[in-house]
């Protein structure tokens, strides 16, 4: 009996077209697009060393127009997976992070918010990797405000190379963002990780 | 070395960030508004509404940046 159960088990098994989750390859691309993005680096170097302002403007332009695009083309080409996003996300932290030192160290944008920003970001990468541990599992830390702030950054670099009320968008940025990593950290730290709610109730541990 | 004149650059930069800044808090504003009758205890409503909330004020500090830039322009 055993040998037929599980001979007919095999024959479904065998009936059934295997579903296997798509496998994206890293070279894809959306992260050659996401990649392409380094390139602009030297160029606003460049440009911020021979104080061309507005070349300097024009590449962190096209560095933001980039990130937006390689969204765009996952989507196009199908090719969305974990890895682009962590390196969409680790790309926007080098990027924009190597940005905002060089219009500080070049005397563009004041230093103590430029501190003030990528110390927060720090903090902000870390308390992830608290909520990932959290989590158990390897999780993405969504947040609406974040987004905005990550947004606003971006725009911090154009502020300076532009020449564009610098003072002023960077000393308004830095308690916009002391209130969203503080309101993150708690969500991270504090509050229960959504998915992982304990069952109660009668029908806890039933199998539905 | 410049790509473009000053007085044009400097609409440029008033366009792209005061026009952006502008219609993201006005996009904020509806959502947020949108959200009037959803449970607040909810985790992601309540981040929605912190987002929305944060969106709006950054969107105006877009707005009123570029105004005071437009202004030391001679541009207003």
């Amino acid at each position: 009996m055993a040998t037929t159960a599980a001979a007919e088990a095999e024959t479904e098994a065998l009936a059934k077209p295997a579903v296997t989750p798509r496998v994206v390859s890293r070279l894809n691309p959306a992260n050659a697009v996401t990649a392409s993005r380094f390139l602009t680096l030297p160029l606003l170097w460049w440009a911020v060393d021979h104080g061309y302002h507005q070349y300097a403007t024009l590449f962190i332009i096209i560095c933001g127009l980039l990130d937006k695009l390689d969204g765009l083309v996952a989507k196009i080409f199908d090719c969305r997976s974990a890895f682009g996003e962590l390196f969409d996300a680790i790309t926007d932290g080098i990027c924009y992070g190597f940005g905002l030192i060089l219009v500080a160290a070049y005397g563009w944008a004041p230093v103590i918010p430029v501190v003030f920003v990528i110390g927060l970001g720090l903090l902000n990468t870390g308390l992830r990797f608290v909520y990932i541990k959290r989590a158990g599992r390897a999780v993405n830390y969504k947040s609406y405000a974040m987004e905005r702030i990550v947004a606003y950054t971006g725009y911090l670099i154009g502020f300076a190379t532009g020449e564009m009320e610098v003072g002023f968008f960077y000393w308004a940025f830095v308690p916009i963002m002391l209130v969203i990593v503080v309101h993150d950290a708690k969500r991270m730290l504090i509050d229960p990780v959504p998915g992982a709610r304990p069952e109660v109730g009668p029908a806890a541990g039933v199998a539905r | 070395m410049n790509l473009v004149s000053n007085q044009t650059f400097w609409i440029l930069l008033s366009v792209t960030t005061g026009g952006v800044a502008g219609v993201w808090a006005i996009h904020d504003v509806i959502f947020f508004a949108r959200l009037r009758g959803a449970n607040h205890r909810d985790p992601l409503v309540a981040d929605k509404r912190f987002g929305y909330a944060m969106g709006i004020v950054i969107g105006t500090i877009g707005v009123v940046g570029t105004l005071l830039f437009m202004h030391s322009k001679g541009m207003l």
